[in-house]
């Protein structure tokens, strides 16, 4: 499939679970994401997954105390200064559940998009093809120095646990996207970037499953909208 | 006439003391490999750079003299212009890679110097091929392992078909075989290039002259017989290490992998099967071709990486250097971040640096240093630990002939407080540095 439908179904999908209201519909369109994502190799997905399941259970635990909707309390709290008597409704515990799983919904979708799918195919008919090429393989590249930090760390015999603790290495992190960004720089120019006259690769032809991926996306959106 | 000529050339990097390059002046023939030689800071790189164009107009700096590619003067053609006359591969392939398939890889520089859009997909294949990696074009560049993506590289510069190759340490991160066929695929281009290695002793087994440069300034420049002759007599060490004949005192075992298997991905063990005893007093070598496991068996015996099944014992701590220096540049000051594994004890932290070379760095940032600095920081940063098991991945890349010696001396020092395993594809250093060598085959460890 070329890299296009495969965006336009995967963004789709996380529309379609933004725009449903339905705990069930967004269930389902979470967990075709979460399973799409299975395939990357689990060394990689899983800072994505982690990541996006982390970010919407705290949404989960947050919504129902900051909500103040629905007639069928199921706890009564203290009350707190500020955010007034603490409870938990039936209705918030839905909307908290609606919220986080689109969330995850669209975690899992930008991580299908980061880990499976061809970015230079992608981005190849955008002028700025090349910045943005290298602009998507930040994280990745991020996340492979966060973990070669901490495995010299251990071989060194130093554990490092907690936000606190990985905090210390984002200057790090910095210094290191820096340098490489140096030194890229560098070795593009050696190989004619910037020269006038540039020509690229003929794009792949549009197939007709391009064209069936188009419409189920379209599809997918307009049922996420009138039915879901 | 000659393709390429440096007439005179001094440079100065911006904000450096000296110059890196002073005086040289050089011809470079049509089809002609010239091996560069010299120890770390002596200016080869910055003399390749110069070739293409680089210095000055990437790194600024103070230039004179002149440098001509084909006739151009670089001062007046900046380095894209270059590009297809000259090609260039750097020291790390990683820094070097800007998309994420192979096959695109190899035609990024074919798009930016126009080549016709229907001949860019055939020229990228073919000039994979002709590097022997055909079966990669459409593996993903994250997914490869460093001795491939130095292929990869290499196959980016032959498909510009440039008349002049630069090539700064192109096989560090290749095993034996591989950096022989590599070297002897270049040497069989038919163009001129001008190839700097810390391993000389296979370089110059392909090359037709050789340049030595120390301090900025070329000390020889002959055809590799004479060259033979003077290094002999002047840089020994340069032609190759003598076995140590040391006599290893063995003692207890400090680590044992017994039927080690380890696999990143379900279904693909990267080990199968190993074995593997190490004692406190002797230094092993672990060699093997490039994606046998070797980094992976090491980061077992570390403890850094559980087996899925089988026996890890590790009897004591264990210390590890990993590949990437710049993996140990956390800290400001050098000394603060050899301090990291003793808990800030800057004390015994000054003793490592001094011991490693880098007394009176203890103030500087660890980004500040060379590459060969950065290298021994990281060495510190291990040693300071004083593991039982000391476990080095790949420690002589980007390391020249004479601080290899020094490190086999070092670890030889008091290597009966520790066991000690060194990963290398350096067949001089793991002769002149281990007691017993072990090789890694397809599925086992054999020693």
């Amino acid at each position: 499939m070329r890299p296009g439908p495969a965006v336009a179904l995967l963004a789709a999908l996380a529309a379609a679970a933004l725009l449903a209201h339905h705990l069930a519909a967004v269930g389902v369109v979470a967990l075709l994401l979460f399973a799409v994502c299975l395939r990357a190799p689990a060394e990689r997905r899983r800072f994505y997954l982690i990541g996006t399941l982390v970010s919407a259970g705290a949404l989960f635990c947050l919504t129902p105390f900051i909500e103040t909707i629905g007639s069928h309390p199921i706890w009564t709290g203290p009350i707190v200064p500020v955010l007034g008597q603490l409870d938990i409704t039936h209705e918030e515990l839905i909307s908290a559940g609606v919220n986080a799983l689109r969330l995850a919904a669209v975690g899992f979708a930008f991580a299908a998009y980061a880990l499976l799918l061809d970015h230079d195919g992608l981005l190849q008919a955008v002028r700025f093809a090349r910045p943005a090429a290298l602009a998507t393989r930040l994280m990745p590249t991020l996340e492979r120095d966060a973990a070669g930090f901490l495995e010299a760390l251990r071989g060194r015999g130093v554990e490092v646990n907690g936000v606190r603790g990985r905090a210390v290495l984002l200057s790090p992190l910095l210094a290191s996207a820096l340098e490489r960004g140096l030194n890229l720089a560098e070795a593009m120019e050696a190989r004619g970037y910037g020269r006038t006259g540039r020509t690229s690769v003929p794009r792949p032809r549009w197939r007709a499953r391009d064209g069936v991926v188009i419409a189920l996306a379209v599809a997918i959106v307009t049922a996420g909208v009138l039915w879901l | 006439m000659a393709l390429a000529r440096a007439d005179r050339l001094t440079f100065t990097y911006p904000e450096a003391g000296a110059p890196a390059l002073r005086d040289v002046s050089l011809e470079i023939e049509p089809g002609e490999v010239v091996a560069v030689l010299g120890p770390s800071g002596s200016g080869k790189s910055t003399l390749l750079r110069a070739f293409a164009g680089l210095v000055p107009h990437f790194h600024g700096g103070r230039f004179q003299g002149r440098v001509e590619v084909a006739g151009r003067d670089t001062r007046s053609v900046p380095p894209s212009e270059l590009a297809g006359t000259v090609a260039s591969v750097f020291q790390d392939p990683e820094e070097q890679i800007v998309l994420s398939l192979v096959i695109r890889e190899v035609a990024f520089g074919l798009e930016n110097v126009g080549t016709a859009p229907t001949k860019i997909v055939a020229r990228a294949q073919e000039a994979l091929a002709a590097v022997g990696s055909e079966h990669l074009a459409d593996r993903a560049v994250a997914e490869l392992s460093g001795g491939e993506l130095q292929r990869v590289c290499l196959a980016s510069a032959v498909a510009l078909r440039p008349k002049l190759l630069l090539l700064d340490e192109p096989t560090s991160q290749l095993d034996p075989g591989a950096a022989s066929a590599f070297l002897e695929h270049v040497a069989g281009l038919g163009i001129a290039v001008l190839v700097s290695d810390h391993r000389p002793r296979r370089v110059l087994e392909h090359a037709d002259r050789v340049l030595f440069l120390d301090g900025g300034r070329v000390l020889l420049d002959a055809p590799v017989p004479a060259a033979k002759d003077w290094l002999g007599e002047n840089r020994p060490i340069w032609l190759g290490a003598a076995a140590n004949g040391r006599a290893a005192a063995q003692s207890e075992r400090v680590c044992r992998l017994d039927g080690v298997q380890f696999a990143y991905r379900a279904g693909l063990p990267v080990v199968d099967n190993v074995d593997l005893e190490l004692f406190r007093g002797e230094i092993v070598a672990l060699a093997g071709a490039n994606g046998t496991g070797k980094t992976t068996i090491a980061k077992l015996a570390a403890g850094l990486l559980t087996p899925d099944s089988g026996t890890a014992e590790l009897h004591g701590r264990a210390g590890m250097l990993l590949q990437d220096p710049t993996r140990y540049c956390i800290r400001e000051r050098a000394d603060e971040e050899v301090a990291v594994g003793v808990r800030g004890d800057r004390a015994r932290a000054g003793e490592a640096l001094g011991a490693l070379g880098l007394g009176g760095m203890e103030a500087r940032h660890p980004r500040d240093l060379s590459s060969g600095e950065r290298e021994r920081l990281a060495l510190a940063s291990v040693f300071v630990i004083e593991p039982d098991l000391l476990v080095l991945d790949e420690p002589t890349r980007g390391v020249d002939p004479q601080r290899k010696a020094e490190l086999a001396d070092l670890l030889h020092a008091d290597s009966e407080r520790r066991a000690t395993l060194v990963v290398t594809h350096d067949e001089d250093f793991a002769i002149a540095v281990a007691d017993r060598s072990v090789l890694v085959g397809e599925e086992t460890v054999l020693a």
